[in-house]
């Protein structure tokens, strides 16, 4: 009998990783079918010579370009905003919180993990009009606000890694620093982060997947059709996600919806871009401290 | 058998005393009374039964139980510095863990070069001088008999190293500071025998420099190397006699 069930849960999980990997294959190969003959220079730079487009000597009208610069900026912003705050915390949580305190910060953090992102792209919302009364007229939902609003959304991804990383760490690699002689912050700063930068970076790789993916925080805050590449963060901007939503729920004819799937394409290429440099950056580390774990 | 009615007679000058020394993890209190007191320039162990304390004891001496939650200590503990007895809760803790050394029983070198680890409590302190590093880090990995198998590779990884190497290498980062005392917690037994051997080695030899207290749960250890050893049992130092 338990010969027999522990057959039943190895076909389970086999067949339960089929499936899963066939709706991958299924959902990827359904993208680029439709995608494919979408994609040409024409459809990132429109009208507007390549050259000139990159170097932003003329502005692209009628191509995805300002999308793509406003993705990855809107990425790379939010996750510059999102590093240290959600290290930081998550270092506060692992090594200095007050235990009585920590399963109260668990729960907050936890709230806000599964707060949807339409309420994250509401307070954002919120946000922007309260500065506009109150600080200047000139501030409406923009770049700034939608790469806040956005850190909100994936610091727990940043916080929770970085705190198990550090928790999760042996009580004797914890205390080496401070056996010799290392204040608390030295010994942060020099052992426990260089040992835990590689798990710290699979949080921020979790990060990058969930700003590049997220429609309705941006909605709200900042991104519209046709802005172009963003001036200043105070400026509105486009971006991909948007596109996408904008294009397949309004569009007029088959060749802007497929106009859509090549934008799926492009936003799951930056993506992959982004993972794979993140990838390399965890490995180098990990290969640098060899960690033993 | 071997370390039962034995007086204790101290020959050295005494370097760590104890009066009623308690401690207790929340309600449960694993040190109950301990006294006793440690002579300088030898080697103590301090033998007992698995959890009853030892590793604790250790982590008093150095105040590196503070980092335990809900751990609470009670009673005196001096440290002879300069000729005087101090109380080790009146150090600033940078201080006394710099006098008071402590190597683990997993040997744990940090992620970087062997160079760096074993420089790292000196770069602490704020030398910068690279000579001055040089000099210090080959002194105290010749001291702990490990200069002529990493000479030629001070730059590698700290990782690539074996069991009995790490562990050496732990030791000289360790001695780097030259501590008044150093604390190891059973040093040799994640390390096969002749990787033990080396490690007993240069704990005699370190002796004549420091104060050397090592928890083992090996008898045989203790008979060869220490000058003294102490049972640990229910929470109280039961016997304190010189090891033959």
């Amino acid at each position: 009998m338990n010969r027999l069930t522990e057959y039943g849960v190895i076909i389970f999980a086999w067949i339960t990783g089929i499936i899963l990997i066939g709706a991958i294959g299924v959902l990827l190969s359904f993208l680029l079918y439709k995608g494919i003959p979408a994609l040409n220079l024409s459809m990132i730079f429109g009208e507007t010579g390549t050259l000139d487009a990159l170097l932003l000597r003329k502005t692209v009208v009628d191509g995805l370009f300002p999308a793509i610069a406003g993705t990855i900026l809107l990425i790379i912003t939010s996750i510059i905003w999102a590093i240290p705050v959600g290290v930081a915390s998550g270092i506060y949580l692992a090594e200095y919180c007050n235990v009585s305190w920590k399963p109260l910060f668990n729960f907050l953090l936890d709230v806000l993990a599964g707060i949807p992102s339409i309420l994250v792209g509401l307070f954002g919302f919120a946000i922007s009009i309260f500065l506009h009364r109150h600080l200047s007229e000139h501030i409406y939902p923009c770049f700034l606000i939608s790469s806040l609003a956005l850190a909100c959304l994936v610091l727990p991804y940043i916080i929770r890694t970085t705190e198990q990383s550090l928790g999760n760490l042996p009580f004797s690699v914890k205390t080496t620093g401070l056996a010799l002689g290392a204040s608390r912050l030295q010994n942060i700063l020099f052992i426990l982060i260089p040992y835990n930068l590689s798990s710290i970076i699979s949080g921020i790789i979790l990060a990058i997947g969930r700003c590049a993916e997220d429609t309705a925080v941006i909605m709200l805050t900042g991104v519209v059709a046709m802005a172009g590449i963003p001036t200043s963060v105070l400026s509105q901007y486009e971006a991909i996600p948007f596109y996408i939503f904008y294009i397949s729920s309004d569009y007029n004819s088959q060749e802007e919806l497929i106009k859509g799937f090549g934008a799926s394409i492009i936003l799951l290429g930056i993506c992959v871009f982004l993972f794979t440099l993140s990838n390399i950056l965890k490995k180098k580390v990990a290969i640098r401290f060899a960690i033993h774990k | 058998m071997p370390y039962t009615n034995r007086k204790f007679t101290p020959m050295k000058e005494t370097k760590i005393k104890i009066e009623g020394l308690n401690c207790y993890y929340q309600r449960k209190m694993v040190l109950k009374g301990c006294q006793g007191v440690f002579e300088e320039n030898a080697i103590t162990t301090i033998i007992g039964p698995s959890g009853v304390g030892k590793t604790t004891f250790l982590m008093v001496l150095n105040r590196l139980y503070e980092l335990i939650p809900n751990c609470r200590v009670a009673g005196k503990v001096e440290i002879r510095l300069n000729s005087r007895y101090v109380d080790i809760h009146s150090l600033p803790l940078a201080t006394l863990r710099k006098k008071v050394g402590m190597v683990f029983q997993v040997p744990n070198p940090l992620p970087m070069s062997i160079f760096k680890n074993v420089a790292f409590p000196l770069r602490l302190s704020g030398v910068k001088d690279r000579k001055y590093l040089e000099e210090k880090v080959k002194e105290v990995l010749k001291d702990a008999i490990l200069w002529d198998e990493v000479k030629d590779r001070l730059e590698d990884s700290a990782l690539k190293l074996s069991g009995g190497q790490q562990q050496r290498l732990c030791i000289a980062r360790a001695m780097i500071t030259q501590p008044d005392v150093l604390l190891l917690d059973e040093p040799t037994s994640s390390l096969d025998r002749e990787a033990g051997l080396k490690i007993e080695e240069l704990l005699a030899g370190l002796k004549e420099r420091c104060t050397l207290i090592i928890v083992s749960h090996y008898a045989d250890l203790t008979r060869r190397i220490s000058d003294s050893v102490v049972t640990l049992k229910d929470g109280r130092f039961q016997e304190h006699g010189n090891s033959p």
